[in-house]
């Protein structure tokens, strides 16, 4: 008799934390997205590729089929764009320099965005300059500081205006030699981006060796929040981007570098007009903006441009924000980004008005 | 007869109260932002939980020969030792940022924090 009356009050408890519980475990997800399209959780993926590594996340209904595929896609762009495998659209060009040469859709897009790019940068991205970085062993790690009269027999034949684009048949000069290590990454992103939003996703957000691109925004609304290395020390963030359908891309001098017999400091971005690691004022460069593939190419342009020239490039162009870090340890950042811009470093910034 | 009745109320009470302090435990066993993946290869091998992981070395080996050494040391995750030619997941440090994994590309070995529900 007695026990009849405790039972219920035991099962109080249970009840009680059975509740709250359930509340813990819903609380974090608004109700209505649980009947919306777009899954809750990220399908994320981790892969090397293009000698690097990426990650991958996207929220939509079919997540893990979007990943797969988007491993197919760069799979299938590296083979098209290496220029170490054999068979790639680039080899082929190299290796046919002087003949005419059919190519992909991909390859003809990317040729002309660099020529263009080329020419807007006053060649300071310039796809031909493959036999010299390959020449200090940036291609190769095997790193060592070419003579004077090799750089300069190499330079004769850097020179991206030489390339004759046709449709898809493209004519390079003989001995010259192209590469799209500048552009291939961002141009993977862009395609990602297209490729997640054919399987209807609304968020997505990939990161390849560090160039990020995003879709849309976070799934709760609010903007991707985005670090950008600190070039002096680079296990660091030094800002975080807010961004929005954008990509984040950067250029600098810490990615790959050889310390040189002369103690000197040897660095991957090598500046066409002279052969040497681009010595500009500049040790890291940003480019925020809609197309992965601009970012890309442009933040290698801007590095080599340096300072002065960077910035008057971006006073007149209205397609790209970006973020400057100058070798005395000075960030500049275009006024177009200021609102969504936080300094976590202790460099000093100063904002560069767009002209006009 | 009041006497049992006040006992049976201070049973209860004491009750429902370690049940919530299970459930308050089991709730907020993970909390977040700790949770550490180690990829290789593209597969995660091993989750770690930085909150509760004791001071350990664990050492991963390469499928092409070779290692890395993962030190855990105050809840905090590094590499200490590899035999990767350009030692950049050494020079990494520790993992402190979403965005800046542990990479070791000779070795095809990631670091890095998991997505809020992210699951291996």
């Amino acid at each position: 008799m007695k026990y009849q009356k405790i039972l219920p009050l035991l099962l109080i408890p249970c009840l009680l934390c059975g509740c709250a519980q359930e509340t813990a475990v819903s609380s974090g997800v608004p109700e209505s997205s649980k009947t919306e399209a777009s899954a809750v959780e990220p399908a994320v993926s981790d892969l090397f590729a293009m000698d690097t590594y990426m990650n991958l996340k996207v929220w939509c209904m079919d997540g893990d089929a979007a990943l797969q595929e988007a491993a197919v896609l760069i799979s299938g762009l590296e083979n098209t764009l290496s220029v170490t495998n054999p068979d790639s659209d680039t080899s082929r060009i190299n290796q046919n320099a002087g003949s005419p040469v059919a190519v992909s859709d991909d390859t003809a897009v990317l040729l002309r965005e660099a020529v263009q790019i080329g020419a807007e940068s006053g060649g300071s991205l310039d796809i031909t300059i493959y036999p010299v970085l390959k020449e200090w062993g940036f291609t190769t790690q095997e790193y060592q500081i070419p003579e004077d009269s090799r750089i300069q027999e190499l330079l004769q034949h850097v020179d991206y205006t030489q390339i004759q684009l046709d449709g898809n048949t493209v004519i390079i000069p003989e001995e010259a030699q192209v590469d799209f290590g500048a552009l291939a990454k961002g141009y993977t992103s862009d395609k990602l981006m297209q490729l997640f939003r054919e399987y209807g996703a609304e968020s997505a957000i990939v990161s390849l060796g560090g160039n990020v691109q995003a879709l849309g925004r976070k799934t709760d609304g609010s903007l991707w929040k985005v670090g950008v290395v600190n070039p002096l020390s680079p296990s660091e963030n030094m800002c975080i981007l807010e961004i929005e359908n954008q990509a984040v891309i950067t250029s600098g001098n810490y990615e790959r570098y050889f310390v040189g017999d002369d103690g000197q400091i040897y660095w991957h971005i090598i500046d066409p007009k002279d052969g040497f690691p681009a010595d500009n004022g500049l040790i890291s460069v940003t480019v925020i903006g809609e197309s992965g593939l601009l970012c890309d190419a442009l933040s290698t342009a801007l590095f080599a441009e340096g300072t002065e020239q960077a910035v008057r490039h971006y006073q007149q162009s209205e397609q790209f924000d970006m973020i400057l870090v100058t070798e005395d340890g000075k960030i500049l950042i275009s006024e177009g980004i200021e609102q969504n811009f936080e300094n976590i470093s202790t460099m000093p910034v100063e904002v560069i008005a767009h002209a006009g | 007869m009041p006497d049992k009745k006040a006992k049976f109320i201070l049973i209860i009470t004491v009750l429902i109260l370690l049940l919530c302090a299970v459930w308050a435990a089991f709730a907020l066993r993970k909390p977040s932002g700790q949770r550490v993946f180690i990829i290789q290869e593209n597969k995660i091998i091993q989750e770690l939980d930085l909150a509760s992981e004791k001071d350990q070395e664990i050492r991963i080996a390469s499928p092409d020969g070779g290692y890395n050494i993962i030190r855990i040391q105050n809840h905090e995750i590094c590499i200490s030792e590899a035999d990767c030619p350009d030692q950049t997941c050494i020079k990494t440090g520790i993992l402190r940022s979403e965005n800046l994994p542990i990479v070791c590309l000779p070795h095809k070995l990631i670091i890095r924090f998991a997505e809020e529900g992210e699951q291996p």
